[in-house]
């Protein structure tokens, strides 16, 4: 038996506990390439003109993952904490896939707001693959601690990068955007070619993702959303600028990177929304002069 | 033999050239339409700017480009400075204005902002997907009114009671524009009306959220309608600078920025008589399809640019 696990959306997020979960069962498991052309035009291909392009990779993925698996992994996640949300897409992804392709879907459900949580969700597709609840819960359990293990390891890595004197760009965004070779990828490579060092919102410690945000926001409730503002908040002091990643048209975005635009004061922002008119020579204009401010700023020389 | 430097701005509606002395005092200067071609641009500029040039005196030692297509032009002239023209807009306009804190500018194609505090550039926007409130929106209203782009300023400034015209998007405001027009509204009051909504439109677009400070520069070819300038005055009760040479500081800019390089290279004007050839390559070695842009020159690649991986390095 192969699971499919498309290398989209929540892949970025959760991808260590998923593989390690079914490694541990001695499930195998097949995972979707980087995206490509092909995959995104196929995406685009499949999906409605309102679908945002992280929603629209993301069924380009899928399709990839048609006939090389049994079951695609595709999460339906409505809440993550008590009176919080996640944008619709995460809750309708199941149903849009169903919807899209003839393709057998691996049911992972979790809402806590509803008392279904993590483990409820892991436990129950181990059911649905004939694995039993002992077995599936010490699966659980020993991905939960790989998990752990990859997060603290990036955390060290990324507080060794902040140390440095060179000049420092805080890539605020969803996992899926900042790491999408089409999204932010192309941002993070030029910004190195720049000898600039990216650092990047998803790694951030749990103690700062939880509160931080109310320095900024008291009152949103998209989860994701949330841990973007608190790591802006927790990378403020230390970054010389912020670029933010959208893609189009990402309805939670657009509401809270107009907040950080509006409440911080003192960093050069910029908002970068990519579309799938993949334009690369607006988008270096763009960062080339962000990066020649930052410099300007700090007192480098331009001309160097 | 004096030093001087060239630099050239290759916007999407018009190419602007000039060359400088080491005082960036200005010994010639072009500015023709691009047409779609910049490299045919680029040759006729060059035609315009050697007639003014004196090259008993002077030599060219470095080259400088920069707008939408620098890295083409840039290619092409062998060019040992090629900068976005954000920072050559900045640089060209603290060169002749050193106090300047806001710098407005609107092109064919973008429009931007930029803040300098004390010669550094500080921040800046510049419009994203739209291109509404730009040059070719004014000259296509031109074009709907039947009257010339160049006379559009001239009227404005004749309107008593400009027309109120929806600014938040170009389909909107033609629409309404179609709609006064319609209900009798005098001309004059409709395109001073025009220029109104295209200063509201940037204000609340490009300009949102910035602190526009004076000494206030306005550039880029739109400058050049008093009548514009006029609504940016009305709508900021500030005085709003403008530069006889406004359409020109990109390339100033980027020809300063030239000055700074290391090396020189000595710029000769027979390059107008060679023979330059772009073809876009589809790479086929992965599912990406890059598209490679080669640059020929006497049909000998000289550049290429657009692949996302060394497997498509020609």
């Amino acid at each position: 038996m192969t699971i499919g696990i498309p290398k989209a959306l929540l892949y970025y997020k959760y991808h260590i506990l998923w593989e390690n979960f079914f490694s541990y069962l001695n499930i195998n498991t097949v995972t979707s390439p980087s995206t490509n052309k092909e995959i995104l035009d196929v995406g685009i291909k499949n999906s409605i003109d309102e679908a945002c392009l992280s929603l629209k990779i993301y069924l380009g993925h899928i399709k990839y993952l048609c006939g090389k698996c049994d079951y695609v992994l595709i999460p339906r996640i409505v809440s993550l904490n008590k009176n919080e949300k996640l944008c619709t897409n995460f809750s309708a992804l199941y149903d849009i896939v169903k919807n899209t392709y003839k393709v057998k879907i691996l049911n992972y459900n979790i809402d806590v707001d509803k008392n279904y949580d993590e483990l409820y969700a892991f436990v129950s597709m181990a059911r649905e693959l004939g694995i039993s609840r002992y077995k599936a819960v010490k699966a659980y359990i020993y991905a939960k601690e790989k998990e752990k293990e990859d997060e603290t390891a990036k955390i060290i890595k990324q507080e060794s990068l902040i140390k440095t004197n060179k000049l420092k760009i805080l890539i605020a965004g969803h996992d899926y955007n900042i790491y999408d070779e089409f999204v932010g990828k192309p941002i993070i490579d030029y910004l190195k070619k720049m000898d600039v060092v990216p650092i990047t919102s998803n790694i951030c410690k749990k103690i700062y993702t939880d509160f931080d945000y109310k320095m900024i926001s008291k009152d949103l409730y998209w989860t994701y959303n949330k841990e973007i503002l608190s790591s802006i908040n927790h990378y403020l002091k230390e970054v010389d600028g912020i670029i933010l990643i959208s893609t189009f048209p990402c309805g939670p975005d657009s509401l809270s990177n107009e907040i950080v635009v509006r409440k911080i004061k003192n960093k050069p922002i910029i908002t970068i929304i990519i579309d799938e008119l993949n334009n690369s020579s607006g988008l270096i204009t763009r960062l080339e002069s962000f990066v020649d401010i930052l410099k300007e700023r700090k007192g480098m020389n331009l001309y160097e | 033999m004096n030093k001087c430097y060239l630099g050239i701005d290759i916007g999407s509606i018009s190419t602007k050239g000039v060359i400088i002395d080491e005082d960036n005092k200005i010994l010639a200067s072009g500015y023709i339409w691009t047409k779609g071609n910049p490299i045919k641009a680029v040759k006729d500029l060059l035609k315009i700017l050697r007639e003014q040039f004196n090259d008993e005196d002077y030599k060219i030692v470095n080259v400088g480009t920069t707008g939408s297509a620098r890295k083409l032009i840039g290619a092409m002239l062998s060019a040992s400075t090629v900068k976005n023209e954000i920072t050559a807009h900045a640089i060209g306009t603290i060169s002749k204005y050193p106090n300047v804190k806001t710098i407005l500018e609107i092109g064919g194609q973008d429009s931007k902002i930029i803040i300098v505090e004390d010669k550094i550039v500080t921040d800046y926007a510049m419009n994203t997907l739209c291109a509404a409130g730009t040059g070719s929106f004014l000259s296509s209203q031109a074009k709907r009114l039947d009257v010339d782009v160049e006379d559009f300023g001239k009227i404005a400034l004749t309107s008593k009671n400009p027309t109120k015209i929806a600014a938040r998007c170009t389909v909107f405001a033609e629409s309404d524009l179609v709609h006064k027009a319609g209900s009798g509204y005098k001309k004059e009051d409709i395109i001073a009306g025009l220029c109104r909504s295209i200063v509201l439109n940037y204000l609340n677009n490009v300009g949102k959220g910035k602190k526009i400070k004076s000494p206030i520069v306005f550039q880029g070819g739109v400058s050049k309608n008093i009548g514009v300038v006029k609504a940016f005055e009305d709508v900021l009760n500030e005085k709003i600078i403008v530069d006889e040479n406004s359409h020109l500081m990109g390339a100033l800019g980027v020809a300063i920025l030239s000055k700074q390089e290391k090396e020189e290279h000595i710029f000769d004007f027979n390059i107008i008589d060679l023979e330059f050839e772009t073809k876009a390559i589809e790479c086929q070695k992965c599912p990406n399809h890059c598209e490679i842009i080669t640059i020929k020159k006497d049909n000998k690649i000289i550049d290429s640019w657009g692949n996302r991986c060394e497997r498509g390095t020609i």
